[in-house]
C-alpha cells in the first residue's frame, strides 16, 4: 500500500495522524486536516449513511460518508502524485505549474476531496430530490451545500491554521474546486480528480461499497489504475485532461465494468430503489414544506441539523406518513414491470400500454437514467506512443456497452396480483 | 412529455442539423442553448479545464444512440481521435415524439447552429468558458471589461496569452451574449 503523506513538500514538520481504513489500510493526515475533520460540520458525516436503506437488502451496508470522505482524500492524493509523476512536463507547459504550484495544488486537491461530500443530506442521495431550487429555478445539488459549508462553517478551520500560510489559498479556492466555478483558477485542471469518469470518488465508493455489502462486483485493480493515470495532451487545440497510459487499459476497463455491475446489482436493485422511494416520501412528510433548507445563511445552519439520527427519530415517532410506516414494517412497493436495460423504442411502446392498463395502481416509476449512480457513455482517453485513442479501441466490451435506460414500475404489495394481470393483458399475454 | 425525452429530441435534432460534429460540440451547443438562449434542458453544467460540462449530456447521447436516434462513430486523425455524431435510423421518430418542444425552441436551435455550427472544438471550449465566467460575474453583480473577463479566463487557461483571449472575447462579445460587460 502506498502512503501519501511523505511527499508533501511544503510542510516539513507538522504532526501526523492516521486512521485505519478497511479498504486502504492507514490513511494519513496532518494536524491541519485533523482540525478540519474534528469540526462539527465534518463529524456530522458519521451520522449519514453512504447507501441509505441498502442494508435492508445487503445487511452490511451500514457504512457512512465519514469513512468514504477519508478514502476519497487518500485516493485523490494517490492519483495526484501519479499524474504529476507521469506527466510533469505537460502540466508545466499547459497549466504553467512550478514546484511550489505542485505542492499547493496537491494540498488543495486533498482538501477538496476530503470535503466534497460534506453537504450531503440525511441518507445521502436518497433525499436529494428534496433539495430546493435557486433563484434561477435550478435545483441545488449536494455539491452546492458542500461548497457553502466550506465557505462559511469550515472557513476558519481552513484559513486560520498556520499551515495555510504555506499554501496561500483560501476556503473559497477549495469551494470553487468542489463546485466547479471560475474561482478555481489554475486549479481547475484537477477537478477531474474530484468529479469525472476516473475520479477518486468513484474509485473509493466502488471498492468500499463492495467491501461492506459483501459483493465482489465493484472490485478492480486500484493500484494499477492509479499508476497509469496521467494528463493527456489536448487534441487539435483542446485542453489537456485526465486519461490513462496504454498499460492501464485493462484496469480502466475493469473500473467501467465494476460500475456497471454495481449499478445493476446494487444501486439500481429493484428493492433498494423501492426503499429510496419510501425514504423520499417519508422525508417529504417530515421536512417543513417538504423541502430541505437552502444552502445560504441561517437556512444552511438549519440544514446542518438534518442527519440520519434526526430523521430516524421522526420515523420512530410515526411522523413519516405511509412511506415511513412502510420503511418501519418492511412493507415496500413491489416491482411489477421492468423494461430491458438497453431500452428500445418497442420497450417504450410496451411501457405506454402497461402504464395505461395499470392506471392508478402505479405507485412509483423509477428510471435508471435519472439515478445518481447511472452509467452513461464511457470516454476514457488512452495515451500510447504520443497518440491518444479511446478506451473502446482497446476493449470490445467497452465498445459494445450501451447506456442503461431501464425503467421500473412499482405497485403496492396488495396490488401485485391485479397488477400482474394488468401487465399480462397489456402485453397481450392474458 | 418528460424533460428527458425533450433532451433526446434536442440531441437528435443537433445530430441531424450540425453536419456530423463531435461530443465537445454537442456539449457546448447544449450549454449555449440552456444558458444563453434559456432552453429548459435541465442540465447542471459545472466548469472544467475544458469548459462547461455535464455528464448527463453524454448519458443522453448514449440513450439516443441505444435507441437508434443518433449514430456515433470514432474518427481517427494524426495524434488523436474524435467522434462524428449523426442522425440515426429512428431520428424521425424521436423528432416526432419531441415535436412540440423542438417547435417551441426552433429559433434557438437554429441560432446555435448558425452562430457556432462551424466553430472547432477548441474555439467552442474557449467561447463557452468565457460565457461561463461571464455569467458568474453577472450573478455576482460584477461589471467587467473585456480585459477583466479575459484575465479571469486566462487564470483558468494559462496556455493562452492574454492577447489571444481578448481577441476571442471580442469575437464572442460581438454576438451580444456577454452580460457582465457594459
Amino acid at each position: 500500500m502506498q502512503d501519501c503523506f511523505e511527499l508533501d513538500p511544503l510542510v516539513a514538520s507538522t504532526r501526523q495522524y492516521e486512521f485505519r481504513c478497511p479498504i486502504h489500510g492507514f490513511i494519513h493526515l496532518n494536524d491541519w486536516e485533523m482540525g478540519i475533520i474534528s469540526e462539527r460540520a465534518f463529524q456530522r458525516l458519521r451520522r449519514i449513511r453512504q447507501l441509505a436503506w441498502t442494508d435492508y437488502i445487503y445487511p452490511g451496508g451500514m457504512h457512512t460518508r465519514f469513512e468514504h470522505s477519508l478514502g476519497v482524500m487518500h485516493v485523490a492524493t494517490l492519483l495526484y502524485d501519479s499524474i504529476v509523476r507521469n506527466s510533469r512536463e505537460l502540466l508545466e507547459s499547459e497549466m504553467k505549474y512550478d514546484e511550489i504550484g505542485f505542492g499547493r495544488y496537491r494540498k488543495l486537491v486533498r482538501l477538496a476531496a476530503l470535503l466534497h461530500d460534506v453537504g450531503h443530506g440525511p441518507f445521502s442521495h436518497a433525499g436529494e430530490d428534496l433539495l430546493p431550487v435557486n433563484e434561477r429555478n435550478e435545483q441545488y445539488a449536494h455539491e452546492h451545500y458542500s461548497a457553502a459549508i466550506v465557505r462559511t462553517l469550515l472557513k476558519s478551520a481552513i484559513e486560520d491554521h498556520p499551515d495555510c500560510n504555506n499554501y496561500g489559498f483560501t476556503a473559497e479556492d477549495v469551494a470553487a474546486l468542489i463546485e466547479g466555478t471560475a474561482g478555481a483558477k489554475q486549479g481547475i485542471f484537477w477537478r477531474d480528480i474530484i468529479s469525472s469518469q476516473i475520479d477518486a470518488d468513484r474509485m473509493d465508493y466502488l471498492l468500499r461499497d463492495s467491501h461492506h455489502l459483501g459483493v465482489a462486483y465493484g472490485k478492480f485493480d486500484l493500484h494499477r489504475l492509479v499508476s497509469s493515470v496521467r494528463a493527456i495532451p489536448g487534441i487539435r487545440g483542446a485542453s489537456a485532461r485526465l486519461g490513462i497510459s496504454e498499460g492501464g487499459f485493462h484496469a480502466a476497463e475493469a473500473l467501467v465494468l465494476a460500475r456497471y455491475f454495481m449499478f445493476t446489482q446494487v444501486y439500481f436493485h429493484k428493492t433498494r430503489v423501492a426503499y429510496d422511494v419510501h425514504l423520499r416520501g417519508a422525508l417529504r412528510e417530515i421536512l417543513p414544506n417538504g423541502k430541505f433548507p437552502k444552502p445560504e445563511g441561517a437556512e444552511l445552519r438549519e440544514f446542518m441539523k438534518w442527519d440520519d439520527w434526526r430523521v430516524l427519530g421522526h420515523l420512530a415517532d410515526g411522523r413519516g406518513g405511509d412511506h415511513g410506516e412502510r420503511l418501519r414494517e418492511r412493507r415496500h412497493f413491489r416491482r411489477i414491470h421492468a423494461t430491458n436495460e438497453a431500452c428500445t423504442a418497442e420497450d417504450l411502446a410496451d411501457l405506454q400500454k402497461i402504464r395505461a392498463e395499470l392506471g392508478s395502481m402505479i405507485a412509483a416509476e423509477e428510471s435508471a437514467s435519472k439515478s445518481w449512480y447511472k452509467t452513461g457513455k464511457t470516454d476514457i482517453s488512452v495515451f500510447s506512443e504520443r497518440e491518444v485513442f479511446p478506451l473502446s479501441r482497446y476493449s470490445s466490451v467497452i465498445a459494445n456497452m450501451k447506456s442503461n435506460g431501464q425503467i421500473l414500475l412499482y405497485v403496492k404489495p396488495e396490488d401485485v396480483a391485479a397488477g400482474s394481470a394488468a401487465v399480462r393483458k397489456a402485453l397481450g399475454k392474458s | 412529455m418528460s424533460t428527458d425525452v425533450n433532451r433526446l429530441a434536442v440531441i437528435t435534432w443537433l445530430a441531424g442539423n450540425c453536419g456530423g460534429r463531435g461530443r465537445t460540440a454537442l456539449m457546448k451547443f447544449c450549454y449555449f442553448l440552456q444558458v444563453v438562449r434559456g432552453v429548459p434542458l435541465g442540465y447542471r453544467f459545472t466548469l472544467y479545464s475544458y469548459g462547461p460540462f455535464d455528464s448527463d449530456v453524454l448519458s443522453d447521447l448514449g440513450s439516443a444512440e441505444a435507441m437508434g436516434c443518433v449514430t456515433s462513430t470514432v474518427v481517427y486523425f494524426s495524434g488523436g481521435y474524435g467522434y462524428r455524431i449523426e442522425a440515426g435510423e429512428f431520428a424521425e421518430k424521436m423528432q416526432e415524439i419531441g415535436r412540440d418542444f423542438i417547435g417551441a425552441y426552433a429559433d434557438d436551435l437554429r441560432w446555435v447552429v448558425d452562430h457556432f455550427g462551424s466553430w472547432d472544438a477548441s474555439d467552442l471550449e474557449l467561447a463557452s468558458t468565457l460565457v461561463y465566467a461571464d455569467r458568474e460575474a453577472y450573478r455576482d453583480e460584477a461589471e467587467l471589461t473585456v480585459q477583466k473577463l479575459s484575465q479571469r479566463v486566462r487564470e483558468l487557461k494559462p496556455r493562452f496569452s492574454i492577447g489571444q483571449i481578448e481577441g476571442f472575447a471580442e469575437r464572442v462579445r460581438s454576438l451580444g451574449i456577454l452580460q457582465s460587460i457594459r
